[in-house]
This record gives structure tokens, C-alpha cells and sequence, in this order.
């Protein structure tokens, strides 16, 4: 009998902790969804206690402390660049110390561990005060370890400053979650810049008649297919290749860096049709600016559009189908080996294709051009309209242990390191007159014995000159972050500042989506309807661009698949949360 | 009376050439099987062939796609660069790799073997309440973060402990052992005791020395993992003066493999060659000792 009402005991225990639980999981998750504004316009101000700081700051002004001050901060390591302790005794962060007198305390963790491990840091309370290079911070704001920042930006005087000046309202209200609050500070840009393209062999287009340059400016993806069975045709006739023989064989698109979804390749083709696809997916979501609502856009008619381009280059014989599944590897060696005369490149690659293909074909053999994208349905470029980088958050840890006076010199140093030219600028190239000159046009140039693979300054053949990156830091991925068009450009080496001028010369700017803030709940029934629906999609996709399904007699069959896994679910919570 | 058979008694004498015929299916059977045994061996050798040929070729002749079985432009600068670059980081990884083994295994063994000769003990008490936590870790485990947070507050983080003490008794192994000790005779057990023997003394100067088999093995698995875990320094070690040599290899690879463009720089005969020092002991020792991984898998599995 003993044991009966235990146990009796025991259950009821256990059924009152389990409604506690789900009603304090219902309390969570129970947040507003309603559309919140961001000011258009920061006021800064200034804290209640501001007269005799302990510190200076301000827009054009050093941070400096009066007394040393250390902050803890996240770091990731990249491997192919990794941090030595010259960085600390004499490079990036000496120099930050000496012109700030503040002293990070870096805890970094190798780039591929790096989210995980500062995931597991944050949750044990073991976070670091500063935590930079964070991409979705949905994980964290929950928790309440990170510091809603949106409260303290007035204090904040360049990030203001950008902001104001470049209108970043709209943009930040793509990061404001349901509560009106954003959490991290991000990389903001004054506008964004095309990345990824195509590279071709321009000497065998020529060769092949084709006047690419004056093609380009109007051209479509069934002109660039011309195009390429022109140069085809040349390099057959030459015997630079067979007629059974492809000459574009991509990268970026295979099972690894493709991720399985056709990578670079397919989700720049579906830009241009205003689509998602490849790299760009996500969850398929897409913002019409017609209907001024968002669309799946997998199932409208521009995506069948879209496949068809995709398609034709495959059926034509032009594109490799084995793009879709080869090592990058693969590709890059036809491409060097002069086996194809077109293939992806984004803005850092530049360098090291030519560096390579001279090792390959001898220099002068050869001549790299990139191509300015060809329209689809839209005349859009295919940059994203969202000018937000990667960014900060600071944690609560901070606040906690430093106060509100306390944190607020913290935010001001963050500002000052984040979002002022001049930390901009020394965190990226160095020391003025040490690393690198700037000339009378505001040029700037390593200076001799300099090299820097992440500004796109290779070393010479001999290896002998010293790389800022390796050696100092400089240049790394932690503190680049957005700033003017003439920030982000001033490193680019002509061809590269080329292919960029003419992108924006010749396409429009995509059209920025509504900023949307689905709650907790919200995104995790986004992504139960999303990833059963995406797999589907993609490999349709696949199919259909392969060939191995006919896009015309599958289209109806394909669309039923996708409504079978609850398009229309998607599309509603998304119409409620964008009323 | 019986006649007796004087005939003399059939005698086998073992020839080698008085084979049993062997039926033609099964002469196929053999030849097919050598065939598919050849194929699945290349197959299984080939990625690792390819990844030596890769590391002693040039980079040019990896970049062009030339590299097969045999190197192009064979040379051994990478394997210079790999182990002298940044003051010969990876030697130092490599030291660090060989303390944790040797520390990690003999600590492994000594608490293995001493937690496992008492729960072999049916007798004993205790083991009824005890035996029941230990196989549950085999099951259930604290999570991660948890034990992170054990780690933390421990103040293990970032130290040789932090890698070594999560790995240090592995309840598989335990029970191995604690089969092993069962099968050894009670009756040899109670001559040492009836010689003056304590406890302690049977287990080390009785047991320990029967058991010589199965402690060779626990040595090769436990070697290995510490050899080849990569994981614990991933989380645990933050300081990269301490970490192994196969977490090293893992950033390497993972780096390689990233999305930042600049990542593809790092190329592709160094992340073989890497990968050829990190396997080499355990490739030049593993056909000396493989006869006692399968072996250790029956050792002790059996209870007489």
C-alpha cells in the first residue's frame, strides 16, 4: 500500500512539474508577432553620469582609457591563417592596445569549432564579453546571455553616424526579432558590392568572334548560350577540345561545397529569374514586390523559367553535368589546364586563378575577364539587397560585471573598433607608413617586402616577402567588416574594381524585402514545413537541370510534391507575420 | 574362437599432397572470392595510396590534376614545410600527442583494471548496487553541455586533465576486463591468499600477471583512442600550444574544406602530407598488433 500512494505521490509530482514546464515553454514562446518599427534616425546621446569619463571617445576621436582596461573577446581562428603570438606582442592587437590602452583577452577557437564552441561557452556561462563574426544569432537571443543591443546604440557614435548616413533603418529591421529589440551589432555597408561570377577565357572568345564586352551589357542567359557554342565551335576546330567534350565545368555547385543543392551556379542563374535557389535557398521564401507579399518561390513560373536556362546549357553540351557532383578541384584544373574557357570566381579568387594558370600555361598565354551576369527575368544584379555583414554581440556577463557605466566604455571602445575608419583601416592594412602608403588620390598600396593573401596580395615567387596576414594579423576575418563602397573596394586590384564598376554600371539594385520577426515558435514551424520541402525541391532541381527529368512533362507532378509538404503552411506564416 | 584380423590397422599419415579433391564449384568459388578480395583490398588501399602519392607530388602537378598512384614531380618539401612551419608546430603537436597517449593509457589501464577485478567478484556485495551507475553510462550520458560545465568548474579546462580524465575509463573496455577476471581459476586466487596474501595482493601479484592478454589489448584500444580522439581537445583545449596532433589534422582539413575562398589556398599536398604523419604509427604498427584487436574482441567476451 506504501509503494501504491508513493507512487500515487510520485505522479502527481511529476504531472504538476510537466504542466510547470509547458506552461513556462508557453510563456516563452508566447511573444508578439507583430511587425515592429526601428527609428529611421539615431539620436546619439549621452549617458546621465557623462562629465569626467574615464575614457575619450567620439566620432573622429581615439578610444582611450585613462587606465588599462581588459575585455575578454571570442576569436576564430581561421587554420590557413592562424593566430601567432606576433599578433599580440607586436601586430593587430598591440596595435589596438597602444592607441586604445585596452588589452583584449582573446579566447579563440578554431573557425570550424567556432560557433559551436562559443555556443557551448555561452550556455555554461563562460561567455567572453565581445563576441564577433556571428551570422545567425537566433540561437543565443533567447537565453538571455546576450544584451538586447539596440538598447545602448545611442551611445555608440560611429555606428550612428553610418547608420544615419546611409539609411540603415530597413536593413536593421531585417535583424529586429518580435520584441523590437535587435542583438547584435552588425557589419552594415553603404552598399553592397557583386561578389560571384564568371571568369572566361577572354582570348578564346575573342579568338571565337565574340565581342563579349559589348555583349554583356544587355545580355541574356540564351545570348551567353550562343555565346559559348561559338567558342565551342573554335575550340573543336582548333582541337583544343572534342565535340563530345565540355568546356564549362563549374565549381562550388558538387556534393561538398554544393551542399547538394547546385551550389553558386544554380542560385545565381535563379537570381536573375528572381528565385531561389543553390547556395541561396534558404527556406524558399522570396519577397514579390508586386504582390507585395512573400511567395515560395520554387513554384512559380519564373523557377520553371529559371530550369529551363539551367537546363539549356547542360542539353547544348556546353556545361558539364558532372558540376553538380565533382570535387572543385576538378573543375579548377580543366579551367587552369585551358580544358574550359569559363567558370565561377568571386573577388578573392582572382588572384589565385592567374597565379596558377601562369604556373599552368606560361604568362601572356592566357586572358581572364569576368563577365558581368547575364539577365534573367529582371535586369536585378544578383548582390543581395540586404547591406548587413556578419557582426558583434556583447554579452550579459558584461553588463553584469562591469555596470552600466562600466559597459558603456565597453560599447564605445566595440564602437570605435568596429565601425571607425581608422580601426577599419588598421585592422585591415595595417600600420600607415609601416605596412602600407596611401597616395594623393587616396590609393593604397602595400609597401615593398608586403605581401597579403586576404587583401589579394600574393607573394612572390620566392615566398620571400612577409605576409601581414600570417604575421601580424591584419586583414583577418574577425574585424572586416562592411564601410563605404570606398572602404570595401580600396583593395581590389583593377580587373577585380572592373568587373564591379561594370555590375553596378549595368544592373539594377535588387529590391530590399520587409524586414519580417517570427517568434521562437514561429521559426521552429518555418523550419519543420522547410526541411522536408527544401530536400524535395532540391532535388527536383537537380533533375530537372541534369536533364534526368523532363522540366515540361514533371513540372505539374513536381508542384503537387511540393504543395503534398505543406507549401501552403509556409506561405500563411508568412502572411501573418508580413500583414 | 575368433579369427583375428592380422590385417595391419589403416594408418592416416598427414601428406600434404593427399589433398581432399576439390570440387570444381568450390575451385570457382575460391577463384571468385581471390578476385573480389583483391578488388575490395585495392579499393579500400587506393584512397590511401592516392593521399602518399599526393603529398610527395608537386602542388602544380595536384592543381592540374595529374596526380595518380605514382607522384609527379616527386619531392619532399612539403613534408619540410609541414613539419618546420611556425617553429615546428606540428612536432610539438605530435609530442603532446604521444604524452597523452602514453599518460592517458597507463592511467586508463591502472583504473580500468582496478575497477574491473572487484565487479568480477560475484560474491561481493556491493557490485549489485554498483554495477548497475557503471552500465548505465554506457547508455545514458550528461550531455554536452553538461559536461562541459563539469569540465569548466573543475578547472580542467585547457589543461592535459581536461583531455585525458574524460576518456579515462571506458565501461566496454571495463567489462571486458571484468570477464576476463571471472575466468580466472578461484582456486589459484585462494592458494595466494592461504600463502598470506591480501586482496590487493592477490589482484596484483595473481591476476594482474594471468591477465597479461587481455591487458596487451586494453593497451592497443586505448592507445589508439587517445591516439586518434580529437574531439575532447576540441572542446576542452583552447590553448593550441596543447592540442594533439589529430585535432591539428581536423582544423587542417576542415580549413581546406571551408567556404572563405581563402581557404582553398591552404593546398592540397599539405593537408596529405599531414595526413600521412598524423596515421604513420598508427599504419607501421597496426599489421604487427591486429591479431590482438581481434583476439581482444573474444577475450573476455566469452564467460566459462
Amino acid at each position: 500500500m506504501k509503494t501504491t500512494k508513493l507512487a500515487k505521490v510520485t505522479c502527481v509530482g511529476l504531472a504538476i512539474s510537466m504542466l510547470s514546464t509547458l506552461a513556462a515553454c508557453n510563456g516563452a514562446g508566447g511573444e508578439s508577432s507583430e511587425v515592429t518599427t526601428i527609428p529611421s534616425q539615431i539620436e546619439t546621446t549621452t549617458a546621465q553620469t557623462e562629465e569626467d569619463l574615464p575614457y575619450d571617445y567620439g566620432y573622429g576621436v581615439t578610444f582611450h582609457a585613462d587606465e588599462p582596461v581588459t575585455y575578454t573577446m571570442f576569436f576564430s581562428d581561421a587554420s590557413w591563417y592562424p593566430m601567432v603570438d606576433t599578433w599580440k606582442t607586436e601586430g593587430v592587437f598591440k596595435q589596438i592596445q597602444d592607441r586604445t590602452n585596452v588589452t583584449l583577452d582573446i579566447k579563440s577557437y578554431d573557425s570550424g569549432d567556432y560557433m559551436e564552441n562559443i555556443t557551448l561557452d555561452i550556455n555554461a556561462g563562460n561567455a567572453a564579453y565581445i563576441i564577433p563574426k556571428i551570422y545567425d544569432d537566433s540561437a543565443f537571443v533567447d537565453g538571455g546571455a546576450i544584451v538586447p543591443i539596440s538598447d545602448y546604440v545611442q551611445y555608440m557614435p560611429y555606428f550612428t553616424e553610418f547608420y544615419n548616413t546611409y539609411n540603415l533603418s530597413g536593413d536593421i529591421q531585417t535583424i529586429t526579432r518580435s520584441n523590437g529589440k535587435y542583438y547584435k551589432l552588425p557589419g552594415m555597408k553603404e552598399a553592397n558590392l557583386i561578389n560571384y561570377s564568371f571568369v572566361i577565357r577572354k582570348d578564346i572568345w575573342d579568338a571565337a568572334g565574340v565581342d563579349v564586352v559589348e555583349l554583356e551589357k544587355t545580355w541574356n542567359w540564351a545570348d551567353m548560350l550562343e555565346a559559348l557554342k561559338k567558342v565551342k565551335a573554335y575550340m573543336v576546330a582548333q582541337g583544343m577540345c572534342a565535340e563530345g567534350d565540355y568546356i564549362w565545368s563549374d565549381l562550388w555547385c558538387g556534393n561538398e561545397s554544393g551542399q547538394g543543392s547546385g551550389g553558386n551556379l544554380l542560385g545565381i542563374i535563379a537570381a536573375t529569374y528572381d528565385c531561389n535557389a543553390g547556395w541561396n535557398m534558404g527556406n524558399g521564401m522570396r519577397y514579390n514586390v508586386d504582390q507585395d507579399k512573400f511567395i515560395f518561390s520554387p513554384t512559380t513560373d519564373n523557377y520553371k523559367a529559371f530550369l529551363l536556362t539551367a537546363n539549356s546549357f547542360i542539353e547544348s553540351g556546353i556545361l558539364d553535368p558532372e558540376t553538380f557532383t565533382q570535387d572543385d578541384a576538378t573543375a579548377t584544373s580543366q579551367y587552369y589546364n585551358g580544358k574550359t574557357a569559363i567558370m565561377s570566381i568571386n573577388q578573392g579568387q582572382y588572384a589565385n586563378y592567374e597565379e596558377n594558370m601562369t604556373a599552368q600555361l606560361g604568362a601572356g598565354n592566357y586572358e581572364n575577364y569576368v563577365l558581368t551576369i547575364p539577365v534573367g527575368s529582371t535586369n536585378n544584379s544578383t548582390v543581395s539587397p540586404e547591406r548587413l555583414e556578419n557582426g558583434v554581440m556583447i554579452s550579459q556577463k558584461a553588463l553584469d560585471e562591469l555596470g552600466e557605466d562600466g559597459f558603456l566604455e565597453l560599447i564605445r571602445f566595440v564602437d570605435w573598433l568596429f565601425y571607425s575608419h581608422e580601426a577599419y583601416d588598421l585592422t585591415k592594412w595595417g600600420v600607415e607608413g609601416e605596412h602600407y602608403t596611401v597616395d594623393a588620390d587616396g590609393n593604397k598600396k602595400l609597401v615593398d617586402g608586403f605581401c597579403c593573401g586576404g587583401l589579394g596580395y600574393g607573394n612572390d615567387e620566392a615566398g620571400s616577402m612577409t605576409d601581414i596576414r600570417l604575421q601580424w594579423g591584419y586583414a583577418g576575418g574577425n574585424f572586416w567588416y562592411g564601410g563605404t563602397v570606398a572602404e570595401m573596394s580600396d583593395n581590389l586590384i583593377p580587373p577585380v574594381a572592373d568587373y564591379v564598376a561594370r555590375d553596378t554600371a549595368y544592373r539594377d539594385v535588387p529590391p530590399l524585402a520587409p524586414g519580417i520577426a517570427p517568434t521562437e515558435d514561429q521559426n521552429e514551424e518555418i523550419n519543420l514545413i522547410a526541411t522536408p520541402l527544401i530536400s524535395n525541391v532540391n532535388t527536383w532541381t537537380l533533375k530537372f537541370v541534369t536533364g534526368q527529368e523532363d522540366i515540361n512533362a514533371k513540372w505539374d507532378e513536381y508542384v503537387k510534391s511540393c504543395e503534398d509538404l505543406n507549401v501552403q503552411g509556409l506561405v500563411d506564416i508568412y502572411a501573418q507575420l508580413y500583414k | 574362437m575368433s579369427s583375428i584380423d592380422n590385417s595391419s590397422p589403416e594408418i592416416h599419415v598427414h601428406n600434404p599432397k593427399n589433398k581432399i579433391k576439390e570440387s570444381t564449384g568450390y575451385k570457382v568459388f575460391t577463384v571468385f572470392n581471390t578476385i573480389i578480395m583483391i578488388l575490395v583490398s585495392f579499393a579500400t588501399l587506393y584512397p590511401f595510396l592516392y593521399l602518399v602519392s599526393q603529398s610527395f607530388s608537386s602542388e602544380q602537378a595536384i592543381i592540374a590534376g595529374h596526380t595518380s598512384l605514382i607522384p609527379e614531380g616527386f619531392n619532399i618539401n612539403t613534408y619540410i614545410y609541414v613539419i618546420t612551419r611556425y617553429d615546428c608546430e606540428f612536432l610539438k603537436y605530435y609530442l603532446n600527442t604521444i604524452i597523452y597517449t602514453v599518460v592517458g593509457t597507463v592511467l586508463s589501464l591502472l583504473f580500468s583494471s582496478v575497477l574491473a577485478y572487484p565487479l568480477s567478484k560475484p560474491k561481493l556485495r556491493i557490485n549489485k548496487f554498483l554495477s548497475p551507475f557503471i552500465i548505465f553510462t554506457m547508455y545514458f550520458g550528461g550531455g554536452l553541455i553538461a559536461n562541459y560545465v563539469l569540465i569548466l568548474k573543475l578547472g580542467l579546462k585547457n589543461s592535459m586533465w581536461g583531455f585525458i580524465l574524460p576518456m579515462l575509463i571506458s565501461t566496454y573496455y571495463v567489462i571486458l576486463m571484468r570477464s576476463f577476471f571471472m575466468s580466472i581459476p578461484k582456486d589459484l586466487e585462494e592458494a595466494g591468499e592461504i600463502d598470506g596474501l591480501n586482496k590487493f595482493g592477490v589482484f596484483w601479484n595473481i591476476a594482474i600477471p594471468l591477465s597479461k592478454p587481455i591487458i596487451a589489448t586494453m593497451t592497443l584500444f586505448y592507445a589508439v583512442m587517445y591516439w586518434n580522439n580529437w574531439f575532447n581537445a576540441k572542446l576542452y583545449l583552447q590553448d593550441k600550444a596543447k592540442w594533439p596532433v589529430a585535432y591539428f589534422l581536423q582544423t587542417i582539413i576542415r580549413g581546406a574544406g571551408a567556404s572563405d575562398p581563402d581557404a582553398t589556398q591552404m593546398s592540397a599536398n599539405i593537408k596529405s602530407c599531414a595526413m600521412v604523419l598524423t596515421v604513420l604509427p598508427i599504419i607501421c604498427v597496426y599489421p604487427v598488433i591486429q591479431k590482438y584487436y581481434v583476439q581482444g574482441m573474444m577475450l573476455g567476451g566469452v564467460k566459462e
